[in-house]
């Protein structure tokens, strides 16, 4: 079970659909299993709904139902049928099986990387996995903007306490911490960054979320 | 096809009275009006029950594509949504939301669709709207909430009532009009935290919060 949630005005911003893809995949990865969460979700939703209900309303043209009947009508299926089948994840759908098995670009000591960002056309974020060894320590680094992150394997510990599967934690410049890999896989985490990272000491070459 | 002045005729007796309106989740069953006839619709597709719905949420649809800035393509989304709405009515599920919100999550989600579509190709989309943004009810198991998302439309509607106006209108921009909470603080000539604080204080009482976190 997860710990750590995202904030209500972070719900709040993604039941309003105000998210940029990202971000929103961030949290519907957290969603899809912690139901404490989907629940205020929920409430959230329905809060969408009596909001639209008590703004002003706007007439429509005369014509606007018979076009949709007729759109429905000239429609091959008129039996309203949406496929019922499990889905593929959509992490299988954005990086294929194994997430362990993925072109992963070593960086600092046990720290890889792989950037995603081009999976999000338009977007501002960088999208980024990284993966931490089991056992791993990630070398310390700073953030100029906001990083948010979900655990997608495994988990990490800092002074903040342990970030298990499907954790989410969002971290900002006045953030400092040091990972660490614990359990016996390695940790993976998605991580969606606002700004580069500034990083500390002689590192230069990569951001990376461990790194703070 | 049915034509458009019949259906006014044979809906008169069915239609969910006007009042009904103001306070539809009092008084009756479990079951709202409007959630009572999206089922009809998903059961036994039901024209006169469709055509009741869109004589309400039709309006209420197109306010709110026009509030989020889509007002050139505000008629196109109503229809988005209401063709939507014909389609996945077999898998809306009363158990699991109120229709209203059901149909908010349907147009949230077209809304969203119709500016990724003019922003690019569908090639270009590895991931569908759906898959980030989920219709509450589809795909999932949940089996014991239901009973919490009978009562949540209620009780928001309740509470709603009790906050101050200056909440609510931060909460109007950032539902209505797609504002970030920033982006409400620079419109309203306000610091961040104190939207954030407005935002909190309702969802407080919406009880959205975590209880037994600082967050």
């Amino acid at each position: 079970m997860t710990r750590h949630h995202p904030d209500s005005i972070q719900l709040m911003e993604y039941s309003a659909g105000n998210l940029s893809e990202p971000h929103a995949l961030c949290i519907r990865l957290h969603l899809n299993e912690c139901a404490l969460c989907r629940s205020r979700v929920d409430t959230l939703d329905s809060l969408g709904a009596v909001m639209m209900e008590q703004q002003p309303k706007v007439s429509v043209s005369e014509s606007m139902f018979d076009s949709i009947l007729a759109k429905i009508d000239s429609d091959p299926a008129p039996q309203p049928v949406i496929e019922t089948a499990p889905r593929i994840s959509i992490l299988q759908k954005l990086l294929g099986d194994d997430i362990n098995n993925l072109p992963w670009k070593r960086q600092l000591g046990d720290v890889s990387v792989l950037d995603i960002t081009e999976k999000f056309p338009g977007q501002k974020e960088q999208v980024v996995l990284q993966k931490l060894v089991s056992g791993g320590k990630a070398p310390a680094h700073t953030h100029r903007g906001t990083e948010t992150t979900i655990v997608l394997q495994g988990a990490f510990a800092d002074q903040k306490g342990v970030f298990n599967q499907w954790d989410f934690v969002v971290l900002t410049d006045q953030d400092e911490h040091k990972p660490v890999a614990v359990g016996c896989e390695d940790c993976i985490t998605l991580s969606v960054l606002s700004a580069p990272v500034k990083l500390t000491g002689t590192f230069t070459r990569m951001l990376n979320p461990f790194i703070r | 096809m049915i034509s458009r002045t019949n259906l006014n005729h044979a809906t008169v007796e069915e239609r969910p009275v006007t009042t009904l309106d103001k306070k539809p989740a009092h008084g009756e069953g479990r079951k709202d009006p409007w959630s009572q006839l999206l089922v009809k619709v998903g059961k036994s597709q039901d024209r006169q029950a469709y055509h009741s719905l869109f004589e309400h949420f039709a309006p209420q649809l197109k306010y709110y594509a026009m509030a989020n800035g889509m007002a050139s393509h505000a008629e196109e989304l109503v229809q988005e949504v209401f063709v939507s709405i014909w389609r996945r009515a077999s898998l809306y599920d009363w158990h699991k939301a109120a229709a209203s919100t059901w149909i908010f999550t349907i147009a949230r989600n077209q809304r969203i669709d119709m500016l990724r579509k003019m922003r690019r190709t569908s090639a270009e989309m590895q991931v569908e709207t759906e898959d980030l943004w989920q219709i509450p009810g589809e795909d999932e198991n949940e089996p014991i909430t239901s009973l919490h998302r009978l009562m949540s439309e209620r009780r928001v509607r309740d509470s709603l009532k009790n906050l101050p106006e200056e909440q609510i209108t931060v909460i109007a921009k950032v539902y209505m009009e797609q504002k970030s909470h920033q982006m409400v603080a620079d419109e309203l000539n306000i610091p961040l935290g104190t939207v954030k604080s407005r935002v909190r204080l309702a969802l407080n009482k919406l009880k959205v919060i975590l209880q037994d976190q600082n967050v």
